[in-house]
């Protein structure tokens, strides 16, 4: 097992005093809180400075985490309880935390470990008494990435999500559980599905909760959402810009002709009418045309590019920059 | 075949589907009073606000919202107030990241 070193979870030293400990936590509580952090692993980095926390912040608790450290842990960060260990305090007793004890680590299982018992009261209003009474299983709220393509057209998706269930000892413990859903045609970001009865399951014999996930659209490698519109980006030739030409660009799933006018500008935009995403109002496709030039021109391209110029004498593309 | 093999099928959660209430205190656990709080300081609304409370009906992204603010209440050790503006500006600041990633994605698509 690997030593966990609360004091470099929260940046402080050994000596630092209480306030100090309160202040370090306050701050890695707001940088890494789920729902505010955009970092990767914030929920597991905020776990772990919960856990660091809720160790020393309780002065027994601290003392008898140093006096482990000092004892108990090895210099390749590995950890192994000391022969004949016993705590200086019984935490058995429970009731010493507002946090939900039950996701911390197996390091703080191993020390602290009889105050996981759910007999011991947690904060949070979980405990033994939770046998003794009815009460509906949690709704979890889950977020989906789908591709464009999949949330249009379906498909099917495994879902994983992390539900609370209560084990044989009555230990509130996390359990990822992991389904395979068939998703329905036609969805949009932010819709939600609901599958019953597939979130934590009910204590004495109540109603298990929900699932309920939330669609969004993964970044996709052609397409880009505004609203009900779906943008795409096209490139053209300088000669096509010029002339005007007939072109095959992409949509959902399928591919149309367009018709670039004679004359356009980079970034001229094309409306394909209803090819945007589909319902009550669909939307429309934007086709956003951008000039690209060849990595290198012949040298009969240049000499057109030369004759070009001298016939375009007039044109400057700079008016508005006023130079 | 195991529950994981298993595909299930979804239901679609109507836009205007809606909880009574009760029904959000109890998807939330938590007391009344405490929605009605939140309600005062603008932090969740019901579909129609001019209700009395007892008619009143919430959202699923209401109920959402409330698990949220529970959470930042129980981890933060928020206010209020305090939990009222930081839920406006996290709204805000995810608002400009959705911004931001899509303005990206279309840069990258217009430079290839």
């Amino acid at each position: 097992m690997d030593f966990k070193d609360y004091y470099a979870v929260l940046g402080v030293s050994e000596s630092a005093s209480p306030e100090e400990i309160k202040k370090a936590y306050r701050k890695l509580a707001r940088k890494y809180h789920p729902d505010v952090s955009k970092e990767e692993n914030a929920d597991d980095k905020f776990k772990d400075v919960g856990e660091a926390y809720e160790v020393l912040k309780d002065p027994e608790k601290r003392t008898e985490y140093d006096e482990l450290k000092k004892y108990g842990a090895r210099k390749d960060g590995s950890f192994e309880r000391p022969s004949g260990w016993k705590g200086a305090s019984d935490f058995g007793g429970g009731g010493y935390t507002e946090a939900n004890p039950g996701q911390f680590s197996d390091f703080f299982e191993e020390i602290f470990g009889g105050g996981r018992r759910a007999g011991a009261g947690f904060g949070s209003g979980f405990g033994g008494q939770r046998h003794s009474m009815r009460m509906r299983g949690e709704d979890v709220h889950a977020r989906l990435a789908l591709f464009l393509e999949e949330a249009l057209h379906g498909c099917e998706k495994q879902v994983s999500f992390n539900v609370k269930e209560t084990d044989a000892n009555g230990r509130v413990v996390p359990r990822q559980k992991t389904l395979n859903v068939k998703i329905p045609a036609g969805m949009r970001e932010g819709q939600h599905i609901r599958l019953k009865g597939q979130g934590a399951p009910g204590v004495g014999g109540a109603d298990n909760g929900d699932l309920f996930i939330e669609v969004e659209y993964a970044p996709h490698p052609l397409f880009t959402v505004e609203g009900q519109d779906i943008l795409v980006t096209v490139p053209i030739a300088p000669w096509e810009a010029a002339l005007g030409a007939s072109v095959t660009v992409p949509t959902v799933g399928s591919k149309v002709k367009v018709k670039v006018p004679q004359g356009t500008s980079s970034g001229r935009k094309l409306r394909l009418k209803g090819k945007g995403l589909p319902g009550k109002h669909p939307g429309d496709q934007i086709v956003i045309l951008q000039i690209a030039m060849p990595e290198r021109h012949s040298e009969a391209a240049e000499e057109l590019y030369r004759q070009l110029a001298d016939a375009e004498k007039e044109f400057n593309p700079r008016t508005k920059l006023n130079v | 075949m195991t529950d994981k093999d298993r595909i299930l099928s979804v239901e679609l959660v109507e836009p205007n589907a809606t909880f009574t209430l009760r029904e959000i205190c109890e998807r939330g656990d938590c007391h009344a009073e405490f929605v009605i709080k939140l309600v005062s300081y603008g932090v969740i609304a019901p579909v129609e606000e001019s209700l009395e409370e007892r008619q009143w009906l919430f959202d699923l992204q209401t109920l959402a919202r409330l698990r949220k603010a529970q959470r930042l209440q129980r981890d933060l050790k928020m206010n209020l107030p305090g939990l009222a503006m930081s839920l406006e500006l996290l709204d805000e600041v995810q608002e400009m990241r959705r911004e931001v990633d899509r303005l990206n994605q279309q840069l990258r698509h217009f430079l290839g």
